[in-house]
């Protein structure tokens, strides 16, 4: 259903319909996997046929993808819910029950709702990858029971590629952004609905073609599939490239809406300066894919052209792999603050309501957000500060110092909205100040790669290991729990249990620093990164850490109970359990199916954190003027 | 429900109290792990490693003034329960000597970064090898998985074991004949990638005796994944002096 449809639905159905939960609303999934199927084998056997190729082959391999996806995207409902009216057939009736969750549709409430499944199922298996290398690192021999080397550098691999791409990518982004976004600027939806649906049908195959690229002979890149090894080393990284590729389009597809939507859709009255403070890091977030993933998805597709089509931009004797890097990190390392702006202004979003204190120094917090993502258009070159010429070394070095500027804002903002107010502690509060002590110190030690005497030392040890994590884990993942508990009573209408959710974000807040801390140091000594085998002087630490690796990692399965069965049996919250003015909060939980009823919009009279006692509400609820 | 005005003056003389603790312990800390550095086996390890030590302590102090802030702020002034739900009474939205200060400070320490440790480390390190006059040449070959060393002005080629004088400062040429790979020997601070198409140069005065046997820290390690073999991509490294590596010279060239 269009969005002028839905705005003029009568106030009657805003709940939607309200049937049960029956077998047959899962036809669209089973049809998608079936069409799928069929399409990836089909046009993988016929293009291995005709080519005189095997059927693991790169080819056959790219033209299934291609088909197997085209076959999934219509089977999920895509053509009767978006084609078919293009070919003068009738458009579906738009589905506002339970089904709505099981196929495409124009609905960002339950394509969020989808994105949160998909990320904490890719966390999962993804997490275990992350167990199997901590194992294979127990012994500095070749620990051959286990894996082999081969095994091993295709697991850290797809490791990198899903937690990346399929977990902290969409994970704040995602689950809290696209559900929140339309509630927050007081629109009834996203400004592109459809675009947003296509954008998560888009995950699930190419999710699953990275996590199954061993079977057409994995890839030994990790998740940077460098040429000329890409082209070399096994047939898996066509499904790297079209995987990269397929989600960070599904990424762009998300960002052109938040964008749109902050810019087109706000309530009446929501000026600039009123857009609540997590709309503006998804916005900050959102500039960087819509300018910087064309130069990268583009930069995966042509690596892959020299795998299949005999070209040869980054191959062979004429081929140029720093070309390469500079368009794999043009977005890779903005690409971080993709995933960690959403999750600043979430701190930033939570601290007011938390603290009932007015956000501090919320101007300099905003330019914080837009700061990051600006100088993040011009700061990749860090990545490989190893590999280019002297030249170059001392403008990228002060660029990437700079970002701390913008960064030490958001901290500054943190800082000063808890001083002096009155915090209340529940588990997602103590998650995101866990979160912003992780982050502080990912982002210290970053500055130590973005030196360049540091970094030449430290490129590429396991001290960049630490790092990344320190503010990816940390930093997002902390975050993204964070939210799914402090927005759970918005969604489900029950609230989390407490003590597990405080319980677990103890256990990581220790294990995941007795993990990663002691990198630090093996990349000190001398631990390079992506090795199955190292040498016997660094077998203690390595121990330690692999041991702390699974204790962090069973961790995981509390939030996750927690999650599940708070859904299920959870206490019953009410409408605005934190007493929060946020404008999400001001309309019942669990969201109606339209938000906004026809004859109502909110206007905004006044700032959203305004918690002063007697300070005047910042909405007033006005009837929409007729067309 | 209006909750007590806080003293936030007083508050602060206690985050004052926080701040020179914290720094004492993590400042302490540091001084041990510094002491407990691994080898520095070139000039060059010396300018990185000296760069790594300084933001070292820089950033123990910038993690105790802010996290300490953070962590401070968070326990004193926190509410008794989650259904405390008073509003503080101070309920300012800005506050400019904080945001000033912050603000200036933050400037103060990206500049004077940029300046020391990173301008000034790349000075002293283009510094070497713009004055090496002669250097000694040596002819690096990676590839899958294997270095080979050769030494022309010698007339030493095709040796897998790598031996260098003491005290002379080295123009490593780095080529590669597969894919990408990375020339680093961790006791020497520095690393370099190898690049198909490419020559590099990495310049290298080592300045500790040694071999690979002695300390692990002197090895020829790939530090850029290259495929199923990259982690055994080592190579032994001896340090010799300029008399015994004269005598190694005279042994190995045809």
């Amino acid at each position: 259903m269009a969005t002028n449809q839905m705005q003029v639905q009568p106030l009657d159905d805003m709940n939607g319909d309200k049937s049960a939960f029956t077998i047959t609303m899962l036809y669209p999934l089973l049809r998608a996997t079936f069409w799928g199927l069929t399409g990836y084998f089909a046009a993988a056997w016929i293009t291995a046929a005709v080519t005189g190729n095997v059927l693991v082959g790169a080819l056959p391999a790219t033209v299934g993808y291609v088909a197997g996806m085209i076959g999934w995207l219509l089977g999920s409902g895509v053509w009767e819910g978006w084609i078919r009216r293009a070919f003068g057939g009738k458009e579906a009736p738009s589905y506002t029950g339970i089904e709505r969750y099981f196929r495409f549709g124009p609905d960002s409430k339950s394509t969020a709702v989808r994105y949160v499944i998909f990320n904490i199922a890719a966390f999962f298996f993804a997490g275990l990858f992350a167990m199997a290398i901590r194992i294979e690192l127990l012994t500095p021999d070749s620990t051959s029971w286990w894996m082999s080397e081969v095994m091993y550098n295709e697991t850290f691999g797809i490791h990198g590629v899903i937690m990346l791409l399929g977990v902290v990518a969409s994970a704040i982004v995602g689950g809290a952004g696209y559900y929140l976004l339309p509630l927050m600027v007081g629109a009834r939806n996203v400004v592109y609905p459809k675009l947003l649906g296509l954008s998560w049908w888009l995950l699930p195959p190419a999710g699953l073609a990275v996590f199954l690229s061993p079977l057409i002979g994995g890839f030994q890149t990790g998740w940077w599939g460098y040429p000329p090894l890409a082209q070399n080393s096994g047939n898996g990284i066509v499904f790297y490239a079209l995987g990269a590729a397929t989600i960070l389009i599904a990424s762009l597809f998300g960002a052109i809406n938040i964008a749109g939507t902050m810019v087109y859709m706000r309530a009446k009255g929501m000026s600039l300066g009123r857009v609540p403070i997590f709309i503006w890091g998804l916005f900050a977030a959102a500039t960087i894919l819509i300018v910087e993933s064309p130069a990268t998805y583009t930069g995966a597709l042509m690596d892959l052209s020299d795998m299949i089509a005999g070209s040869h931009f980054y191959t062979g004797p004429t081929g140029h792999p720093l070309a390469y890097m500079d368009q794999f990190w043009f977005l890779f390392h903005p690409e971080v603050y993709v995933f960690i702006l959403p999750a600043f202004a979430i701190w930033l979003e939570i601290l007011p309501a938390a603290a009932k204190r007015p956000l501090f120094a919320r101007g300099w917090a905003i330019a914080g957000l837009v700061g990051v993502s600006m100088l993040g258009a011009m700061l990749g070159v860090h990545h490989y500060f190893t590999a280019v010429s002297d030249a170059r070394m001392p403008i990228f070095m002060t660029l990437t110092e700079t970002v701390s500027v913008p960064t030490g804002f958001i901290y500054l903002s943190a800082i000063g909205t808890i001083w002096g107010g009155r915090l209340r502690i529940n588990a997602a509060v103590l998650l995101i100040l866990m979160a912003m002590m992780n982050f502080l110190v990912g982002g210290l030690t970053g500055i130590f790669n973005a030196d360049v005497p540091a970094d030449l030392q430290l490129h590429n040890t396991y001290w960049v290991v630490a790092h990344f994590h320190y503010t990816m884990l940390g930093g997002v993942i902390f975050t993204w729990i964070g939210a799914l508990y402090w927005w759970f009573p918005k969604v489900t209408g029950r609230k989390i249990n407490e003590f597990w959710g405080k319980f677990h974000a103890w256990w990581f807040f220790v294990f995941f620093n007795c993990t990663f801390f002691p990198m630090f140091i093996a990349g000190i000594d001398g631990m390079n990164r992506r090795i199955a085998i190292y040498l016997p002087y660094l077998h203690q630490i390595n121990m330690f850490i692999s041991i702390s690796a699974f204790l962090l990692g069973a961790g995981f399965l509390i939030p996750l109970a927690n999650l599940v069965y708070s859904w299920r049996y959870g206490p019953k919250a009410d409408a605005n359990p934190w007493g929060s003015k946020g404008l999400e909060w001001q309309v019942k939980s669990p969201t109606p199916y339209v938000p906004y009823p026809a004859t109502i919009e909110p206007e905004v009279v006044g700032p959203n954190d305004n918690y002063a006692p007697g300070a005047k509400e910042p909405f007033v609820w006005v009837s929409t003027p007729s067309k | 429900m209006n909750a007590a005005k806080e003293n936030l003056w007083k508050a602060f003389r206690g985050l004052l109290m926080v701040w020179i603790i914290g720094l004492a312990i993590g400042e302490t800390l540091m001084t041990w792990g510094i002491g407990n550095w691994p080898i520095l086996g070139s000039i060059q390890a010396h300018i990185t490693a000296d760069a790594t030590t300084y933001l070292l302590w820089q950033a123990v102090a910038i993690y105790v003034l802010v996290g300490g802030a953070l962590i401070y702020s968070a326990v004193r002034f926190r509410a008794s329960s989650m259904s405390d739900t008073g509003a503080p009474a101070y309920q300012k939205r800005t506050w400019a000597p904080f945001v000033v200060t912050w603000l200036a400070l933050a400037i103060a320490i990206n500049l004077a970064n940029t300046i020391y440790p990173g301008m000034v480390g790349l000075e002293q390190l283009w510094g070497i090898q713009l004055d090496a006059k002669k250097p000694l040449v040596i002819d690096v070959t990676a590839q899958q998985w294997k270095w080979t060393f050769s030494y022309p002005k010698q007339g030493v080629t095709d040796v897998s074991k790598l031996v260098v004088p003491e005290g002379r400062t080295i123009d490593f040429v780095l080529r590669t004949k597969d894919v990408m790979h990375d020339f680093w020997i961790p006791a020497w601070g520095e690393k370099k990638d190898v690049i198909p198409n490419e020559v590099r140069h990495l310049f290298i005065t080592p300045t500790a005796l040694g071999t690979t046997a002695t300390n692990p820290m002197m090895r020829v390690q790939c530090s850029l994944i290259c495929g199923n073999g990259h982690p055994l991509m080592r190579a032994p490294v001896k340090v010799v002096t300029a008399a015994d590596f004269k005598k190694w010279v005279a042994n190995n060239s045809f």
